[in-house]
């Protein structure tokens, strides 16, 4: 394929940063001395028949980029789009400077290992204040950013800890002092949708992320889901009976005596 | 994440341990005895199974699936007893599944374990069916701490151990991946004998084209029951051929065969599989994965998870139908495991449940 050259050859002149679990992702820049833009190479899976392969590498890169826009329009704070090669799985966005949710509640990176190092679990509260948020003020802007999304009607399909992220002070240059920006990333599995159903499974994902990553700290789910309802208004109704009815199939007694 | 090597709770057996495990939750029945060993290694004295078998086209109901374990409970157990060559008087503990599964069989078989227990003054163990999946798996494999996914007619789970808690991190939002398989074989009217699931796996090895299904997973979540209705409306497709059609030149050849739907399927619903699976071991950075319940002994799955594991520098371990089916030896393994921790279930107490989540169940016996 003549047209995959220039992508393989960018995909070759930039550092690898990380291999996820669908992508590899690089830092890469567009021209000489722009703007660092991180590129994300959803790689072929050879478990899946090729075809099967082809067609749902094609279709998540183009949904990640149409969600990117749709989101960008509609004013949820998410990484400006640069770059979309869909039939090579290349998508290219803008480098945000920064540290995952995850990571600034003490969990470490994904994919990080425990040993040797220490630091990045045991400085959490030190992080904290160097971003200068409170783990309750983080909560609460990422309930109220997860709002705006669904507000938009973009559901977005894996809601981790890890697919948040906070900007560091330091690269905030258009915001007022004091102000934090929250990001939401890795739109992979997002899709447009305006059912109470979908927006309610992706808050159930969300909180089970939590259970499983961050085991003592569930009144944090709670916070969360306040500055999402604040911010839903009246629509928070309907999505929240949806939350409960799900809880009550998926667990319907809750604890059982062992 | 890697934890450091903590002791296990569990101290080695100051004498040789034995016990029986009742298994009954879906159509099969099954019986085992296990013996824990004062090296800390275990030994299958016996594993007898009798499956309720339906003619094709129809699955099991649960008040017929009850008679046909009344029926064969004493024959089993006698058979189990019999291969192991101890007798009920040496046994430790009686174990029996509590849940999860269908209601009727699960009584039927907690019933034949009180009245054993009571008989022989032995007493019960009440087994999470699904920790008993995976208690098996990591005593067979020697997996040490893996990503388990728990796949069956009832259940599909990604798991991963943690402080003495299974946690499921993904699993299926409606139907699981055996029901889905199951089901699809009654649409097409295969045999139900050995299993629906394992006629779905020999018939898509004749198919060669991908027909395109929903591809449904939530983050680490799977939905399952809308490729079922799409696979079965194909059925009703204009190009749905019976059998495949002799090739002939200038004929049509845009048509499809039950053959390819079960290979469409199989394709489809294990990389949904695999996918969550995978999204999981990167979660936790794990690198092992282990393979349990009735549909982890389908050698494409596994062939799948190979590959990916592979990929990701890391191991796929899986057992054969023995143990990866349902049966009474994991049941007492797990029951076995507990007991040593000092649990028993009261008669009083020995109810069984349809619904029992993984993670309700508190793992003692691991550090």
């Amino acid at each position: 394929m003549a047209d995959s050259i220039p992508t393989t050859a960018l995909l070759h002149s930039s550092t690898l940063i990380t291999q996820g679990a669908e992508a590899k992702v690089y830092r890469t820049s567009l021209h000489p001395g722009g703007a660092p833009v991180l590129l994300k190479h959803r790689f072929s899976k050879r478990y899946r028949h090729s075809t099967l392969d082809a067609s749902l590498t094609r279709a998540r890169v183009v949904g990640e980029a149409r969600a990117l826009l749709r989101c960008l329009r509609c004013g949820v704070s998410v990484p400006g789009l640069r770059f979309v090669d869909a039939a090579n799985g290349v998508l290219g966005i803008e480098w945000v400077n920064g540290r995952s949710v995850r990571f600034l509640l003490g969990s470490g990176d994904e994919g990080e290992e425990a040993d040797g190092n220490e630091d990045g679990v045991v400085a959490d509260e030190e992080l904290l204040a160097e971003y200068g948020v409170s783990k309750e003020a983080l909560m609460k802007m990422v309930g109220t950013e997860i709002a705006k999304m669904h507000l938009a009607d973009i559901v977005h399909g894996d809601l981790t800890t890890s697919n948040m992220m906070l900007r560091h002070p330091s690269s905030i240059s258009d915001l007022p002092q004091g102000m934090q920006q929250l990001l939401l990333i890795d739109f992979g599995l997002a899709y447009t949708s305006s059912l109470t159903e979908d927006k309610a499974v992706d808050l159930y994902v969300l909180e089970r992320a939590f259970a499983s990553t961050h085991p003592d700290s569930s009144p944090l789910f709670g916070r969360v889901l306040e500055g999402y309802k604040e911010k839903m208004g009246k629509e928070w109704t309907a999505i929240g009976r949806r939350l409960e009815e799900g809880k009550l199939v998926a667990c319907p007694h809750g604890q059982v005596d062992s | 994440m890697p934890t450091r090597a903590r002791r296990s709770p569990l101290q080695k057996p100051e004498r040789p341990y034995l016990a029986l495990g009742l298994e009954g939750s879906a159509n099969k029945l099954g019986a085992g005895i296990i013996r824990h060993e004062i090296d800390g290694s275990s030994i299958v004295l016996s594993n007898v199974r009798h499956t309720y078998i339906t003619p094709p086209g129809e699955g099991f109901l649960p008040r017929d699936t009850a008679v046909h374990h009344r029926q064969w409970a004493l024959e089993v157990i006698q058979d189990a007893i019999t291969n192991s060559g101890v007798s009920m008087h040496d046994l430790d503990c009686i174990c029996y599944t509590k849940g999860p599964g269908m209601g009727a069989p699960l009584q039927s078989v907690a019933l034949v374990a009180r009245t054993l227990s009571l008989l022989f003054g032995k007493p019960l163990v009440g087994v999470n069916h699904c920790v008993g999946h995976i208690e098996m798996g990591r005593e067979v494999t020697g997996a040490q701490n893996p990503i388990v996914l728990y796949v069956s007619g009832g259940n599909t789970q990604v798991i991963a151990y943690s402080r003495q808690c299974y946690r499921i991190f993904g699993e299926t939002l409606d139907i699981a991946v055996g029901n889905c398989l199951d089901r699809f074989a009654r649409v097409i009217n295969l045999s139900n004998d050995p299993s629906p699931g394992y006629n779905i796996e020999q018939e898509a090895k004749k198919g060669k084209r991908l027909v395109p299904l929903p591809y449904t997973t939530k983050g680490m979540d799977v939905s399952l029951s809308g490729i079922l209705t799409a696979t079965e409306t194909l059925t009703y497709d204009k190009r749905f051929r019976a059998n495949d059609p002799v090739p002939q030149d200038g004929a049509d050849d845009d048509y499809f065969t039950p053959a390819d739907l079960c290979f469409s399927l199989q394709e489809t619903v294990f990389a949904m599989l695999v996918e969550i699976t995978e999204r999981a071991m990167a979660h936790i950075g794990s690198k092992e994965v282990l393979i349990v319940g009735g549909v982890g002994c389908n050698l494409r799955l596994q062939e799948m998870m190979g590959i990916m594991a592979e990929e990701r520098g890391g191991k796929v371990f899986a057992t054969d139908d023995r143990f990866c089916i349902d049966n009474g030896i994991m049941i007492a393994q797990a029951g076995l495991l507990s007991y040593r921790m000092g649990f028993q279930t009261p008669i009083a107490k020995s109810t069984c449940t349809q619904r029992f989540r993984t993670d309700e169940v508190h793992v003692a016996w691991r550090a």
